[in-house]
């Protein structure tokens, strides 16, 4: 889960350097190509990338702990943005709170925002786990017949969780008018300050989740789980209730994303397929369930994506994420920070 | 202190125990022998709620421990130690230790019982800060003996201690089981090593298609035709 940063060996040094060179050379030569505009594209895309980021440490987390990929994690990032977005209605129109910090009343209703988002989708992954995929668990996660059920099980959660959110918030996107403030300056450019709000929320979460996992007894345990549920049972760890925090804290993380994003963008009932898509892309080009290595491949996306869109043909956006990651698993198949096959007890 | 009865258990739906018998009596130490594929490791991995048992009681202290989840059984102070190299490889020596004193709740304890093992095994202090994966094969038995006392047992059941060991280093780790006993805890042992298995033990069970073939105090298995017969499947070698 935590190895080191190696890129690779040095023929595949040499190739992707190639590569990056290429697309260096692509965008210079492009007429957009001018400071500011790279000021921007490196803030937008880091601030997107995040958010990728946080997903894919989701997904990275999940495929720790049960060694199968959660193709529903995108639902509980959109129905995470819901419950941000709800939590914002109801809070919208309460005059006492205005009263009581009229200065800093956006940004106080929105931390309540982020930390609703949080909890409610920490419990909801568990209340999933439990009820949907328990049963699966039981029988052995990945590596055993019971591993590809979960994977399936995940496709079809994703629809229902999809049909849910359309019957409980209806098709229309809906904005998230969270009121941050004017834009920020920063080194000569105007930036909404939700793309750094989006930034450092989503670099201290990180921050917390590795804090959380490396320096607790819990984080012990789940490390512990990770590696061997054998093992594990036989130190006395409670694997099922471990495995259901793992579910937990991952759906929770990708409900703050949603929540984050909502302001930018929009929050709609469909937007978790997309993010589920570009997630596993750059948990593939970080390293398959490596945590720092999700973020990396985050930002990694995030930066090469946006650029292209800006540089290269804007039409095609959804398109780079992929490319990006058909390229990494061409020239090194285990990501950035490549985690070996993992060993089974 | 461990009494198994009429145990009948396997994989899957792979029958392995056919109705196995044991009894280990406190503050001794068994030897549970017997060749590859008969279900030495099968009885421990049911003993200790890795596998379901599918029919039979084991009995704990006098309490029925059959199907009780895995951690519960540790709670109650029964811990297996698995086959060597089972350590946490991206760890360092003391938090693989911390690890398996995870059930205890004060820091105190703790300390306490890391300072036990280091006392048990010197050569885990001089390499406390390394992580496991750079461990010898015999460190890593150790490893896993002193992950298994990290949690106060009252009984540990060892799977294989002396595989794949130098005899040099099997002997020292067999003293040190010795020591464990002489300690107040009561050891299981499942060997394929019949001659060290048996100097160390006081009574041996010689198990042999998934049932107790042959069982007697270990100075008199020692000398058993039968015990060679039913370990080798039949040919006579010297152990």
């Amino acid at each position: 889960m935590f190895n080191k940063f190696r890129i690779g060996k040095k023929g595949e040094n040499i190739i992707f350097g190639t590569f990056v060179l290429l697309y260096i050379g692509w965008c210079v030569n492009s007429p957009d190509m001018n400071i500011e505009s790279l000021k921007s594209v490196l803030t937008i895309g880091l601030s997107v990338g995040i958010i990728y980021g946080l997903v894919a440490l989701g997904i990275s987390l999940i495929y720790t702990g049960l060694d199968v990929v959660n193709f529903s994690h995108g639902e509980f990032f959109m129905i995470g943005a819901f419950a941000g977005l709800t939590m914002f209605n109801l809070l919208g129109n309460q005059d006492w709170i205005f009263n009581l910090f009229p200065d800093a009343y956006g940004w106080i209703i929105y931390v309540v925002c982020l930390f609703t988002a949080f909890v409610s989708m920490g419990l909801f992954g568990v209340f999933i786990e439990r009820v949907f995929l328990r049963p699966l668990t039981k029988k052995g996660g990945g590596y055993t017949v019971a591993g590809m059920g979960i994977i399936i099980c995940g496709f079809g959660l994703s629809v229902v969780l999809i049909n849910v959110a359309y019957l409980i918030w209806n098709p229309v996107a809906k904005p998230f008018p969270a009121e941050l403030g004017l834009p920020m300056e920063i080194g000569g450019l105007f930036l909404p300050i939700t793309y750094i709000w989006m930034i450092v929320v989503g670099l201290s979460v990180a921050a917390g989740l590795w804090f959380f996992l490396n320096k607790t007894k819990m984080g012990l345990g789940i490390r512990a789980v990770a590696y061997s549920k054998d093992v594990s049972n036989l130190v006395g760890i409670n694997v099922p209730l471990y495995i259901s925090i793992i579910f937990g804290i991952a759906c929770a993380i990708a409900g703050i994303g949603g929540t984050l994003v909502g302001p930018t963008y929009q929050v709609v009932v469909f937007m978790g397929y997309i993010i589920l898509m570009k997630a596993f892309a750059a948990a593939v080009v970080g390293g398959f369930g490596n945590l720092p290595g999700a973020i990396v491949g985050g930002f990694t996306v995030g930066i090469f994506e946006t650029a292209s869109s800006f540089y290269i043909s804007g039409s095609h956006k959804d398109l780079y994420a992929f490319l990006l990651m058909i390229v990494v698993l061409m020239i090194k198949p285990t990501g950035f920070f490549g985690v070996q096959v993992k060993m089974k007890a | 202190m461990l009494k198994i009865d009429q145990l009948i258990s396997g994989y899957g739906s792979v029958q392995i125990l056919n109705g196995a018998n044991m009894k280990v009596e406190k503050q001794s130490i068994v030897a549970l022998l017997g060749g590859n594929g008969t279900g030495k490791s099968t009885i421990l991995r049911a003993a200790s709620g890795l596998i379901r048992s599918w029919k039979g009681t084991i009995e704990f202290n006098g309490e029925q421990i059959q199907n009780l989840p895995a951690h519960e059984i540790v709670g109650r102070g029964l811990v297996q130690v698995t086959q060597g190299k089972d350590v946490f490889p991206a760890m360092s020596v003391t938090e693989n230790l911390k690890l398996g004193g995870f059930i205890l709740k004060s820091k105190q304890q703790l300390s306490d019982n890391l300072e036990k093992v280091y006392n048990y095994f010197p050569r885990l202090n001089e390499r406390k800060d390394q992580l496991a994966a750079t461990l010898s094969g015999g460190e890593l038995q150790m490893l896993c003996i002193g992950r298994g006392l990290m949690s106060n047992p009252k009984m540990i059941m060892l799977d294989e201690p002396s595989a794949a060991l130098a005899p040099q280093i099997v002997l020292d780790i067999f003293k040190n089981i010795n020591r464990i006993r002489q300690d107040g805890l009561t050891v299981l042992v499942v060997e394929q090593n019949v001659r060290m298995a048996l100097l160390l033990a006081d009574y041996g069970y010689v198990i042999k298609d998934g049932v107790i073939n042959v069982e007697g105090d270990s100075k008199k298995l020692m000398y058993d035709e039968s015990v060679k017969e039913s370990y080798l499947g039949g040919t006579k070698a010297n152990v």
